[in-house]
C-alpha cells in the first residue's frame, strides 16, 4: 500500500538565495503520528508550508496515496484532506466557537446561516473526536487549550484526514498538553493521520510512532521512535552531543537587589492586568515566574524595564526607585532586559549587528566622544561580543535580519549581559531558539546568577523554569498566587494546579517566601 | 542588508540596466509623438552638456554653457531638498513640508538681505542663518505635533505649506514689494547679499559649495553623530529604539526640524542666487521633487548628490527637448516619470531574475545558492 504522503526530492530556494529544503524526502503512513523535528531554520516549516500549499517548491514532487498532486493553495490542500493548525491561532475572538468552526462553510437555512445546525455540527464533531468545547462560548472568553481544540475542529469540519500540528504544545500548560495528547491519540484511532511539529524531544518520545529529523534543510534521520533515545534525536538535530542538564552550583544568595511592592497595572481599556504584585529578587538568585502566558507576565516585564508606567506600586533596585521614568533611566539604574518578543523590541532587523549591540550605550564613551561616534569602537565592540557569545554571522556589518533565530537571540543576550546589570529580566529567553543555542542561553543565565546578579526569568516553558530557577513564583490573572523554593519534590503537575487557578497559597504563605 | 561587494556590483548593474530600459521606453514613446524622434531624443539626452565648437580659424569655443548652468542650478535645489527629505525618511516619518520651509527660508533670507547692511561675508552668513532658522522652526512645529500629539505629519505639513506660502505672499505684497516695479517683487538685493557666481556665464553661485558642505554635514550627522544613530534606529524599528532607551519623541521632532534647515537653505539658493530678489512664486512645486531625489538615493546622504545631478539632468534635458522639438511638455513629463518609476520600482529586476530562474533546473539553482536556512 502506498504511503499517505510522499514528498520526493523537495527543493525550495527562496528568491533571496536561501535554500530551505535540499532534496528532502518525507513520507507519512496512514494512521500514524509522525513527529517532524529540527532546530529553527532546519527547513521543517518550509516543508510543511509546501505540503499545505502556502509555498511552491522549486523542485520535487508530492504524492498523495501514490498519486502525483500539485498543491498551489491551502484551498487545494484542504480539498485533498490536508489540514493545518498553526502555532498562532486564526480564530475570530468575538465569534462563538460554533461560528468559528463553520466559518466559510456555514450551514444555510433559507437565506440565513443556520446557527442551530452550526452548534449541532460542532457538538457532534467534538463528541466524535473527544475534543471537548462549549459551542456557544465566545472564543475570546475561552482558555488557550480550548482555542486549540477549536482550530482542530475547524480542520476536521473541512474534511481533513491528515492534520499538521505546528508546535501545538508551545502555549499549553502540562495538563492541557496531556489533554491534547489524548485527543491526538483518539484522532488516530478514528483513522486520521497526524504530523506533529515540535522541538521538545520529550514529547516526541511520548506521542509519536515515527520521527523525521531535519538539519540545514536536509533530512538527517528517519526512525521508529521506540528505537531511539532523546539523546539520539538531539544528536541528529544538532550534529553533536547535547547536554540537557545545566550545571548549577549551590546558591550563594545575597541581599535583595530588587524590591517590588504592590504593583498594579490597568490597561487603557480598563482591564486590570497586574494586581498587587510584590516580590524580591536577591543577588545570586534566579527567580522564575511560571504561568500560562497572558497572565500578566508581559506587563510585569514592561513595567520593570521602563516601557510602561504602573497604575500603582513601587519598585526599587538597590534602593533606587525605577518606575515610570523611561527605559534610559531604568537601564542606567542597572536593569537589563531580554524582551519576550525579540523581533518587535529586541532588534532592528535592517540595522547591522554592530548598531544593534550599542542601542543602550551608543551615547557614552568610548562610542561617542565630543559629539562624534567612533565607528571603529562600535565595530570592535561588536567583534568582541560576537566572539565571546559565539554569534555566527558574515561580520559585524551584517544586518540582524540575515541571522538565524538563535544567533539573533545571542545578539540580544550579548548586549544585555555585557551591560553588566544588577537585575537581568529574561522573558521567554529560549523561545524559538534551537537546542544548541538554548543550552548556551541557559548556561549564561546561570553564570549571571553565579556572578551575583539578580535574574528574573519569565518563561512559559516549565521544564526551563524547573531546571534554572532557585525560587518559583506562579502568576495567575495578574496575581502572584504562590511562591516556592525550587526543589526536587516540586512537580510540574503540582505547579500546574496553581497555574490554572485551581489552588493558591494564603497571603501568609506567600509573605514567608518573598 | 549585508553589503558584500557582489551585492554592490549587482545593485549597480541593476540600476544601469533599468536606466537603459527606461530610456529605451522613453524613446519608444517619443517615436509615437514626434516627427523627428532621433533629433528630439538627442536634445533630451545631450542637451544639458556644453558643446565644443571649432571655429574656422582652428580656435574653439564652448557653447551651451548656460544650459549646463541650468542643470547645475536645478541640481543644487534638488540636492538640498533631497537631503532634507532623506533625513525625515530615515526616521521613517513622512514630511511634505519642504515647500513651505523653502518659502519661509527665502523670506527670512530676503528680509536680512534687504534690511541689514554689512560686509558681504557677514551679510550672506546672516541671511543663510536666518533662512535655516526659519526652516528649522517650520519643521519643528509638525515634528512636535507628530511626536507629542500624534498628529499625522502628512496632513500637518501640507497645511503648514499653505500657511507658509500665503504668509510669504502676504508679507511680500503688503510690505516688502517694490511699488515702483510693474510686478509683485522686491527690489534687487544689494551686492553684499547676492551669492557670488563661481562658473562664469551661468548662475551657479557659491550655493554650490554650500550644498557640498551640506552633503558632508548631513552625512556626518547620519553616520557619525549620536542623533543620526537615533534617527536611524527610530526608522529601523521604533519599538526597538524605545526599548533601548532612545527618547523617541525628541528624535522625531528634531529629525523634522533639521530637515527644515536644508529646505530653508534651498530657499536662499533660489532667492539670493538665482532671482536676486523675492518674487510672488519662487519655483512652483519644487518642494516635492526632493522626495524623488531621496527615493533615488535610498535616503543615503552620500548618494543624494548623484541622484540630484541625475534627476536635475533629466529635468533640464526634458526642458530643452520641450523647447527645441515638437514633443509637448506633457509627453516630456510622461517620459521623465516613466524613468523615475522604473528606477524606484524595486520589483522590476527581481521579476526578470525570477523569469530567468524559472528557465533553469532546480538542481542548478541549488548549486548556486549561498546560504542555508529557513525563512519561516
Amino acid at each position: 500500500m502506498p504511503n499517505l504522503i510522499d514528498m520526493r526530492d523537495i527543493i525550495k530556494v527562496y528568491p533571496n538565495g536561501v535554500a530551505a529544503n535540499r532534496d528532502v524526502n518525507f513520507s507519512v503512513e496512514k494512521g500514524e503520528i509522525h513527529a517532524l523535528v529540527g532546530e529553527n531554520g532546519a527547513g521543517k516549516s518550509t516543508l510543511m508550508k509546501i505540503l499545505y500549499g502556502l509555498e511552491q517548491p522549486t523542485g520535487g514532487q508530492i504524492f498523495l496515496n501514490g498519486r502525483a498532486v500539485t498543491i498551489s493553495t491551502p484551498h487545494q490542500a484542504i480539498a485533498l484532506g490536508i489540514g493545518m493548525v498553526h502555532q498562532n491561532f486564526m480564530l475570530i475572538p468575538s465569534f462563538t466557537i460554533a461560528e468559528n468552526v463553520v466559518l466559510g462553510q456555514e450551514p444555510i437555512k433559507g437565506q440565513l446561516i443556520d446557527a442551530e445546525a452550526a452548534i449541532n455540527i460542532t457538538r457532534q464533531l467534538a463528541q466524535e473526536y473527544g475534543l471537548e468545547v462549549d459551542p456557544t462560548a465566545k472564543v475570546e472568553a475561552t482558555p488557550v487549550g480550548m482555542r486549540q481544540r477549536v482550530e482542530i475542529l475547524k480542520t476536521l469540519y473541512r474534511g481533513a484526514d491528515l492534520l499538521i500540528l505546528d508546535e501545538p504544545t508551545a502555549v499549553l500548560t502540562p495538563q492541557e498538553t496531556d489533554d491534547l495528547f489524548d485527543a491526538v491519540r483518539r484522532l488516530v484511532s478514528q483513522g486520521k493521520t497526524v504530523i506533529f511539529i515540535t522541538h521538545k524531544l520529550i514529547e516526541v518520545k511520548e506521542i509519536s510512532d515515527r520521527v523525521t529529523v531535519m538539519r540545514h534543510g536536509e533530512v538527517t534521520g528517519r526512525v521508529q521512535t521506540a528505537e531511539v533515545s532523546e539523546e539520539d534525536i538531539a544528536r541528529m538535530m544538532v550534529g553533536r552531543d547535547v547536554l540537557f542538564r545545566v550545571e548549577k552550583p549551590p546558591q550563594q544568595r545575597g541581599e535583595a537587589a530588587v524590591r517590588v511592592s504592590g504593583l498594579s497595572y490597568v490597561s487603557v481599556t480598563g482591564r486590570p492586568l497586574l494586581r498587587d504584585v510584590s516580590f524580591n529578587v536577591y543577588r545570586g538568585e534566579i527567580l522564575g515566574i511560571a504561568g500560562v502566558e497572558g497572565n500578566g507576565q508581559t506587563q510585569l516585564a514592561e513595567l520593570l524595564s521602563g516601557l510602561a508606567a504602573p497604575t500603582t506600586g513601587a519598585a526599587t533596585i538597590n534602593g533606587q526607585s525605577i518606575l515610570g521614568r523611561g527605559p534610559r533611566y531604568v537601564r542606567e539604574a542597572g536593569v537589563a532586559h531580554i524582551p519576550e518578543d525579540r523581533l518587535t523590541n529586541g532588534v532592528a532587523l535592517e540595522a547591522s549587528i554592530a548598531d544593534n549591540l550599542v542601542v543602550d550605550r551608543y551615547y557614552r564613551p568610548p562610542f561617542t566622544r565630543r559629539g562624534a561616534m567612533s565607528l571603529r569602537q562600535i565595530r570592535q565592540h561588536a567583534e568582541n561580543l560576537m566572539q565571546k557569545f559565539d554569534i555566527r554571522a558574515a561580520g559585524a556589518g551584517a544586518a540582524i535580519g540575515s541571522l538565524s533565530g538563535g544567533n539573533m537571540q545571542k545578539v540580544i543576550i550579548a548586549r544585555e549581559f555585557s551591560a553588566d546589570p544588577a537585575l537581568l529580566i529574561a522573558a521567554q529567553p529560549t523561545r524559538g531558539v534551537d537546542i544548541g543555542a538554548s543550552e548556551f542561553v541557559r548556561r549564561q543565565l546561570v553564570e549571571a546568577r553565579n556572578a551575583g546578579k539578580a535574574v528574573l526569568l519569565i518563561s512559559a516553558d516549565l521544564a526551563e523554569v524547573f531546571s534554572l530557577a532557585d525560587r518559583i513564583a506562579v502568576m495567575y490573572k495578574g496575581e502572584i498566587v504562590a511562591i516556592f523554593q525550587n526543589s526536587p519534590d516540586l512537580t510540574e503537575e503540582a505547579l500546574g494546579l496553581y497555574m490554572l487557578g485551581l489552588k493558591r497559597q494564603t497571603p501568609a504563605e506567600i509573605e514567608s517566601q518573598l | 542588508m549585508k553589503t558584500t561587494r557582489r551585492q554592490i556590483t549587482l545593485e549597480i548593474v541593476r540600476i544601469v540596466l533599468v536606466v537603459l530600459l527606461a530610456l529605451l521606453l522613453g524613446f519608444f514613446i517619443t517615436t509615437l509623438v514626434s516627427d523627428d524622434p532621433v533629433g528630439a531624443y538627442t536634445e533630451f539626452l545631450t542637451g544639458p552638456l556644453p558643446k565644443i565648437s571649432i571655429n574656422d580659424d582652428g580656435g574653439w569655443q564652448l557653447r551651451g554653457v548656460n544650459r549646463f548652468g541650468n542643470w547645475i542650478e536645478d541640481s543644487i535645489t534638488l540636492i538640498l531638498l533631497g537631503l532634507s527629505v532623506a533625513i525625515v525618511f530615515s526616521a521613517r516619518q513622512f514630511s511634505l513640508g519642504a515647500e513651505g520651509q523653502l518659502f519661509l527660508g527665502a523670506l527670512a533670507a530676503g528680509a536680512v538681505s534687504l534690511y541689514f547692511h554689512a560686509p558681504a561675508v557677514i551679510h550672506i552668513s546672516l541671511a543663510l542663518i536666518a533662512a535655516g532658522a526659519a526652516g528649522f522652526v517650520w519643521g519643528l512645529i509638525p515634528g512636535a505635533l507628530k511626536a507629542y500629539l500624534n498628529a499625522d505629519e502628512i496632513v500637518s505639513t501640507l497645511m503648514l505649506n499653505i500657511i507658509a506660502i500665503q504668509f510669504y505672499q502676504f508679507i511680500l505684497t503688503r510690505y516688502m514689494r517694490d511699488f515702483t516695479a510693474g510686478y509683485i517683487g522686491t527690489e534687487y538685493f544689494p551686492e553684499t547679499a547676492v551669492l557670488p557666481v563661481v562658473i562664469p556665464g551661468t548662475r551657479v553661485t557659491v550655493a554650490l559649495f554650500i550644498t557640498i558642505a551640506a552633503v558632508v554635514a548631513v552625512w556626518f550627522l547620519m553616520s557619525r553623530m549620536p542623533l543620526g544613530y537615533e534617527i536611524r534606529m527610530l526608522g529601523a524599528n521604533r519599538k526597538f529604539a524605545e526599548y533601548g532607551g532612545i527618547k523617541v519623541k525628541r528624535v522625531i521632532t528634531l529629525s523634522m526640524a533639521i530637515s527644515g534647515i536644508l529646505a530653508g537653505l534651498a530657499g536662499t539658493h533660489l532667492s539670493m542666487g538665482l532671482l536676486k530678489q523675492l518674487t510672488l512664486s519662487l519655483s512652483p512645486n519644487i518642494g516635492f521633487e526632493g522626495i524623488v531625489v531621496a527615493l533615488l538615493a535610498r535616503n543615503d546622504p552620500k548618494w543624494v548628490p548623484v541622484a540630484g545631478l541625475f534627476y536635475g539632468y533629466l529635468r533640464t534635458g526634458a526642458q530643452i527637448m520641450e523647447r527645441s522639438s515638437d514633443v509637448t511638455r506633457e509627453m516630456v513629463l510622461v517620459i521623465q516619470a516613466i524613468i523615475i518609476l522604473f528606477i524606484t520600482a524595486e520589483r522590476v529586476l527581481p521579476l526578470i531574475q525570477q523569469w530567468w530562474q524559472r528557465r533553469r533546473s532546480p538542481e542548478a539553482i541549488l548549486d548556486s545558492v549561498e546560504g542555508v536556512g529557513d525563512v519561516a
